[in-house]
């Protein structure tokens, strides 16, 4: 053993990552004591705040997005931001602007004063970003990617932990601008938000048609919330699950090698590099999330639809004959292989 | 292979070393047992084929293929023998692992990584590895494919044991069909010879050469077995082509100049020279030759030699280059055979009665004829007279024709030549070479084309020979090759008995006559006799062609291949009346197949 592998505790990581579990545990306990249902959707919006992406919610109205991204907000003891996304909205009623400061006489004193705008916080609720123009749209481009923002020529840094949790509504087209490619591609992952089934629906109507609930706990603090990242960025991944990876990300792509017959045909542009990072760090989130300190092909796969469907651009053939990005991330896992052929050869000689 | 390292990588790698040897082999046993069964499946299959092939000796030589097939599948095993990782991604795909194996596999062996999961993640392998149950993750070694080896192998054994299928009967010929099985054709060998013939030029070696190798093939063919009539077609074509060569003169390419050269000599009063060039017949055209230059006045050598000489212009002025070539040949040998002729007639006359009785008529008769025979004669008797004289009178006639020398008179001689021969009489050694060049001087001395001809003949004549000797009846031995003996009556009056190829030379080949023409009609022809009739009201007003009948080149038959000219074949025989669209007519001919031997025979001489 070499000194610097016995000079680590794994008793350490191992109790880390058991911190992590139960967190996440909590976690899900508190949101759903507001939310009813919506487990995998609460999940997957675990994994972006893990991974330290931000996330995409698009669903119909009223499914309780902007409550979730709320009680997520709430429990996480995080200055949280709403940002009511509309089509006047402009890019400095996002990030501030600078003002003039007045003297108590009401006179000038020739100095300017920043004036921080809501993304100045550190869960910011982009509600309905579809809402407002590609111009707006782009003000989120640098505090999402740089967690900074830059006004009048001088950059500001985001608190940290930065976490960007935005929603769409897909029905109404009127009056909306579907975010462009390069804004999508920011958002690791992009989560469906299904409506509540008979059980859940029942429980909505009871909870929220008596006395209103009191708040969610706090159950993790900024600084917690730190650690856990950093902690899903310790989670091992094998060569040959990256290997996985890479090749589920090539077949996304018409050109790429291993692509199946319904992306060559239904796809445009597949995913690129980002998709193949935030798959991997999805994938470690999902591991830590149930204690693991490596990643499985399993992981790959629990979340390449929401890695991968925002960042599949459909050709006219593919929106023509009304393909889902969803079907070829589908079609995508179903035609690569695991693991190397031989031994998917001696796995399947009987 | 993975560094060992601390206590839990220690356990992990002797665990994961365990387990990689088994897989491992056990793999490799399973690609061994895949090898040797479809081995087996090929060799049963081969061992089918043997059986039906009635090559009974191959079939348990089929076990070797599935001992083939176990080598190349451990070759191949070997080749792909899986790395630590391949093994590890197997154990963790077997085991439920989440791929901790695999990833305890890199991060041990990255050491310089110091990833910090590595310790947990090792000792979290090392712990399943321990976990699990050989039984449930072990590569399985039989596969159902496996249990087509027993089937195959019992295959080949049964198929090694029962008696090999029976040979099907053969199919009965069809109607009509002979199968002839000839080991050796007599008369083939003598057109497979045509392959040392001389040969024109090149055009006519390729020709010549492609005969013969036909006939070889052919030999071959009848060795193996061959149907009688696809046999005799096949030689009825060779002699066409055999034929054709000797023709070759009066072809289409040929025919002007022929023509002009044919009028030459006619014009000279070479009539046989002509006649024979006519027909192609080369050998009676160059004996003809042979007898001009014998000629003892040498004015008629001179009008002889002008006609070739004015031929052979003809010749080439119309574009018959070979016949050109040929003429001019003919003129060259004239010239050497008039001097050899003119040296022998001199040696006569100087030995005068030492020759003998005998010795003195073959000069006389080599004066009178000048035929190659009588030139032959005549070199023999002056060789046995030089033989037979003393040193005495050797030494007188040598005395003789130095005085002759002195007087500046050789008669035909020339100085050299008197000189050469006093020397020779003195001296004993130069004595033998003097014999040497008489009988040298007495050989025929025949012509390239002459040559050819006579390989051709030759080569046509084995034809017969081959035809014959596959049951084709052929003419009885002298019936129509006597010139006279019983021909039809040609185009020009000629006298009933006269066969078509009056005028050839003794031997040769004539034609069995017609059967329709009993050859004692009034043919006469002379163009003066009119048909008068009350019940004849033709009014043709023909022109005879009072210069003879058309030649043989003509005509397209040769002479000298006799009697044989039929719808079937080329030739210049008795019917005389065949046109030389219509040869081979029979085989163009609507009559079925299985008849056409039949038909053929009819036509037959």
């Amino acid at each position: 053993m070499t000194a610097a592998t016995s000079d680590l505790a794994p008793r350490d990581l191992e109790a880390r990552l058991a911190f992590a579990q139960g967190a996440a545990t909590r976690l899900r306990e508190a949101i759903g004591g507001v939310i009813v249902g919506q487990s995998a959707v609460v999940d997957q919006t675990l994994w972006g705040l893990l991974a330290g992406g931000h996330v995409l919610l698009e669903g119909a109205p009223g499914l309780g997005k902007t409550l979730l991204v709320r009680t997520i907000a709430s429990c996480l003891d995080l200055q949280f931001s709403r940002i009511q996304f509309t089509p006047d909205l402009m890019p400095s009623d996002i990030t501030g602007t600078n003002v003039l400061v007045m003297s108590a006489t009401g006179g000038s004193t020739g100095q300017f004063q920043l004036h921080r705008g809501p993304i100045f916080g550190q869960v910011i609720l982009a509600d309905e970003i579809n809402r407002a123009t590609p111009k707006t749209q782009s003000a989120l481009l640098e505090a999402m990617q740089e967690h900074a923002v830059t006004i009048a020529g001088v950059r500001h840094r985001l608190d940290e932990p930065f976490f960007v949790l935005a929603t769409e509504n897909p029905l109404e087209m009127e009056g909306t601008y579907p975010l462009p490619e390069a804004q999508l591609d920011r958002f690791l992952l992009k989560v469906l938000v299904p409506s509540p089934s008979e059980d859940e629906l029942t429980g909505i109507l009871a909870r929220t048609t008596g006395h209103a609930g009191g708040e969610p706990p706090r159950v993790l603090s900024s600084a917690e919330v730190l650690e856990l990242r950093a902690l899903c960025r310790e989670i091992a991944v094998a060569e040959p699950v990256l290997r996985y990876a890479a090749r589920l990300v090539r077949a996304t792509g018409p050109e790429g090698a291993g692509a199946p017959d319904l992306v060559r045909r239904a796809v445009r542009f597949g995913a690129g590099v980002r998709g193949g990072q935030s798959l991997v760090l999805a994938a470690k989130a999902v591991a830590l999330l149930e204690a693991r300190a490596h990643v499985a092909f399993a992981d790959i796969q629990r979340v390449a639809l929401a890695v991968l469907r925002h960042r599949i651009i459909r050709s006219f053939e593919g929106e023509a004959d009304g393909i889902t990005t969803d079907q070829v991330v589908e079609q995508v896992l179903a035609a690569v292989p695991t693991r190397p052929e031989p031994v998917q050869q001696a796995l399947e000689a009987r | 292979m993975i560094p060992p390292m601390g206590e839990p990588a220690g356990a992990f790698h002797a665990r994961f070393e365990r387990w990689a040897r088994r897989v491992r082999r056990r793999l490799a046993l399973s690609y061994v047992l895949s090898g040797f069964t479809y081995g087996l499946v090929l060799g049963a299959a081969a061992a089918g084929l043997a059986w039906w092939l009635r090559a009974g000796a191959l079939r348990p030589w089929a076990v070797g293929l599935g001992v083939l097939g176990a080598g190349a599948a451990l070759a191949w095993a070997v080749r792909r023998r899986f790395s630590d990782q391949e093994v590890a991604l197997y154990l963790d795909a077997r085991t439920g692992g989440e791929e901790v194996v695999s990833t305890a596999v890199e991060l041990l062996r990255e050491a310089e990584r110091n990833d910090p999961a590595r310790q947990l993640v090792v000792t979290q392998a090392a712990e399943h590895l321990k976990q699990v149950e050989p039984a449930r993750v072990r590569p399985r070694v039989l596969a159902r494919r496996h249990a087509l080896g027993p089937l195959a192998l019992a295959g080949i054994v049964y198929l090694s044991l029962i008696a090999l299928p029976r040979v099907p009967e053969a199919a009965p010929p069809p109607p009509g069909a002979e199968l002839v099985q000839v080991d050796e054709l007599k008369g083939l060998e003598r057109i497979i010879q045509l392959t040392e013939l001389d040969a024109r030029d090149a055009e006519q070696r390729k020709r010549l050469d492609a005969i013969a190798k036909e006939a070889e093939k052919l030999r071959e063919d009848l060795k193996q077995g061959l149907e009688k009539r696809e046999a005799l077609a096949r030689i009825a074509r060779l002699r066409d082509q055999i034929q054709a060569e000797k023709l070759s003169h009066g072809d289409a390419k040929n025919r002007a100049g022929l023509e002009a050269a044919l009028s030459k000599l006619r014009e000279n009063k070479l009539e046989a020279a002509a006649k024979a060039l006519g027909d192609g017949d080369l050998t009676e055209f160059d004996r003809e030759m042979q007898r001009l230059a014998n000629q003892a006045e040498e004015s008629a050598r001179d009008a002889a030699k002008e006609a070739l000489e004015q031929a052979a212009k003809a010749a080439k002025e119309r574009g018959a280059k070979d016949l050109a070539e040929s003429l001019e040949e003919q003129q060259k040998r004239f010239e050497e055979r008039s001097e050899g002729a003119q040296a022998l007639r001199e040696l006569g006359r100087q030995l005068g009665e030492r020759l003998g009785e005998q010795g003195q008529k073959d000069l006389r008769e080599f004066g009178e004829q000048g035929s190659p025979e009588a030139r032959q004669r005549l070199a023999e008797a002056l060789g046995e007279a030089l033989e037979g004289m003393t040193e005495e009178e050797r030494r007188q006639l040598a005395e003789n024709l130095g005085k002759q020398l002195e007087q500046g008179g050789g008669g035909a001689m020339s100085p050299e030549q008197l000189k050469d021969l006093a020397e020779a009489l003195k001296d004993p050694a130069k004595r033998q070479q003097l014999q040497d060049a008489l009988k040298e001087l007495g050989q025929p001395q025949g012509s390239d084309d002459s040559r050819r001809e006579q390989g051709l003949d030759d080569a046509d004549r084995g034809g017969g020979e081959a035809q014959k000797g596959l049951g084709v009846p052929t003419p009885a031995p002298g019936q129509g090759d006597q010139p006279g003996q019983q021909g039809q009556q040609g185009p020009k009056g000629q006298k009933p008995g006269q066969s078509p190829s009056q005028g050839q030379s003794p031997g040769q080949q004539g034609g069995p006559g017609s059967d329709r023409d009993e050859g004692e009609g009034d043919h006469g022809a002379t163009g003066k006799e009119r048909i008068s009739g009350d019940e004849l009201r033709s009014k043709a007003n023909a022109k005879w062609n009072k210069e003879g009948g058309l030649h043989g080149a003509t005509l397209g038959r040769s002479s000298s291949s006799g009697g044989r000219e039929t719808a079937n074949q080329r030739g210049a025989g008795g019917l005389g009346r065949v046109a030389p669209q219509e040869i081979g007519g029979v085989e163009r001919s609507e009559v079925p197949e299985e008849y056409r031997e039949q038909v053929g025979r009819y036509f037959q001489p």
